[in-house]
């Protein structure tokens, strides 16, 4: 086999693979729920009501406190519950995460004219975010993740959601975009048919 | 230039053809002749103009080898200046057939089909200009070189399209989506055909052309099935947002993700968030 042959084989594999991958339905397209959707404004913001128990569930002191006074097994199964809650919560910010940048995805398709340059770079952004996101998890099971970087984490992924709230407010057309978007995040997909 | 006259007329008559071979390009004009009926009695030619263009060319195409070869013989320069004549004309119509399916599946929505043509039609001529510069400086070189790359640019630009469409959430009728995906497994395998051409000729031709007719029957078979009933067109357009949505919004997004991530990339590498 020339090397000529090889290389186009080779591209034609890559090409066959992403059909495949471009083909298939994607894993984790969670439809919003009836009352989510009817107000897109709590996109993003559903983890922060969950922030002050979060906070305290993860709290050094009281895991100081009990590995000084109580039994190592208790100990050891409030770290577990800790990973486990802080899992989770990390879950819910990707999926808040993935929700806002689905609305940014339809507002685009749903546009009459779109920058290629912040098309390309929210794509890379988004693979930037979920590489990282990985990397942050296993942090988690490691059990060398802060409180403080969940703290901002989770600030970061609310004021997001509040600033694309208030930048649709601003427009005057919210309640009309937010009823066709959600409508549309709904029905799984933009839909030409 | 005895092989390369195979690759254009091989898909007609061959001297020594295998009887099968034969008998599934029979059998391909016969499908052919089928899909043209389907597209005009299913109404689907107003909405197919060059897919029909293209079907009826092919056909032309074959029908005119015939009497090239009853008139000029197989080996004869007439015939092989008309054959690779019919081809271009053919890889040409092909191409528009496949561009009105990119614009069928993503033409509803201006502004990321403003993008994905762009970025496709770049894609496309950068691959047709590589592939041209980078051939054999023959004849034989060109004509392969050239017919490679254009079949591979119509495999790339469908598989763009398909990462456009799961992309932007786009759902598109599935009979497209079949026309489009017979078009680019044929490109495919024409590719794979045409480097193996160019390198084992004599052993292998037979074979490989065997393959292509295989795989041409395929597509047919998905084409006859995508085209079996009347294609509706979409019931609505989508109602398109201001300009002014995008242009506030998408920015406000990405300088948020962006900050997210240099934030994420922050407690990955440190450990400690920025303040």
């Amino acid at each position: 086999m020339t090397l000529t042959l090889g290389i186009f084989i080779a591209i034609i594999a890559c090409l066959l693979a992403l059909l495949v991958w471009a083909l298939s339905s994607p894993r984790k397209r969670r439809p919003l729920n009836a009352g989510l959707a009817a107000d897109l404004e709590q996109i993003g913001r559903r983890h922060a009501t969950y922030l002050p128990l979060i906070r305290r569930a993860l709290s050094p002191v009281d895991f100081v406190f009990l590995e000084a006074r109580g039994p190592q097994k208790l100990a050891a199964r409030v770290r577990k519950e800790r990973r486990r809650v802080a899992l989770s919560y990390l879950e819910g910010l990707h999926s808040d995460f993935l929700q806002l940048v689905r609305v940014a995805k339809v507002v685009a398709a749903l546009s009459p004219e779109v920058a290629a340059a912040q098309e390309l770079e929210r794509v890379w952004l988004s693979v930037q975010f979920s590489w990282r996101y990985r990397m942050l998890r296993a942090e988690v099971y490691a059990g060398t993740v802060s409180l403080r970087s969940l703290d901002a984490l989770s600030h970061m992924v609310s004021e997001l959601a509040v600033r694309v709230e208030n930048a649709m407010s601003e427009l005057g057309e919210r309640a009309a975009i937010a009823a066709q978007i959600a409508s549309l995040l709904d029905r799984g997909g933009v839909d030409v048919a | 230039m005895p092989y390369i006259y195979g690759c254009a007329t091989i898909r007609v008559v061959m001297p020594d053809l295998q009887t099968a071979q034969q008998m599934g390009w029979n059998f391909s004009i016969f499908l052919r002749v089928f899909l043209l009926c389907l597209l005009i009695f299913r109404r689907n030619v107003q909405f197919f103009p060059f897919f029909t263009t293209y079907l009826i060319v092919n056909l032309a195409k074959a029908l005119a080898l015939n009497l090239a070869y009853q008139a000029w013989g197989k080996d004869a320069l007439s015939t092989y200046q008309l054959a690779w004549s019919m081809e271009a004309v053919v890889t040409v119509t092909r191409a528009l057939a496949v561009a009105e399916l990119c614009r069928t599946l993503l033409g509803a929505y201006r502004g990321i089909w403003s993008l994905a043509w762009r970025v496709l039609l770049s894609c496309a001529g950068l691959i047709v200009l590589y592939s041209v510069i980078s051939s054999k400086h023959t004849w034989e070189g060109f004509i392969l070189g050239s017919g490679r790359a254009l079949e591979l640019a119509i495999a790339s630009v469908i598989v763009i399209v398909f990462l456009f469409l799961r992309h932007y959430e786009v759902v598109s009728e599935l009979s497209v989506r079949y026309l489009a995906l017979g078009f680019c497994i044929y490109a495919c395998i024409a590719v794979i055909n045409f480097s193996v051409l160019e390198r084992y000729v004599n052993a292998y031709a037979e074979i490989w052309n065997a393959l292509g007719v295989v795989a041409y029957l395929a597509c047919l078979m998905a084409w006859t099935w995508a085209l079996r009933k009347f294609i509706p067109r979409p019931a609505f357009h989508p109602l398109l947002f201001s300009r002014a949505v995008y242009q506030q919004l998408s920015p406000e997004i990405n300088a948020r993700l962006r900050s997210l991530n240099d934030q994420l990339s922050h407690f990955w590498g440190v450990g400690e968030p920025r303040s």
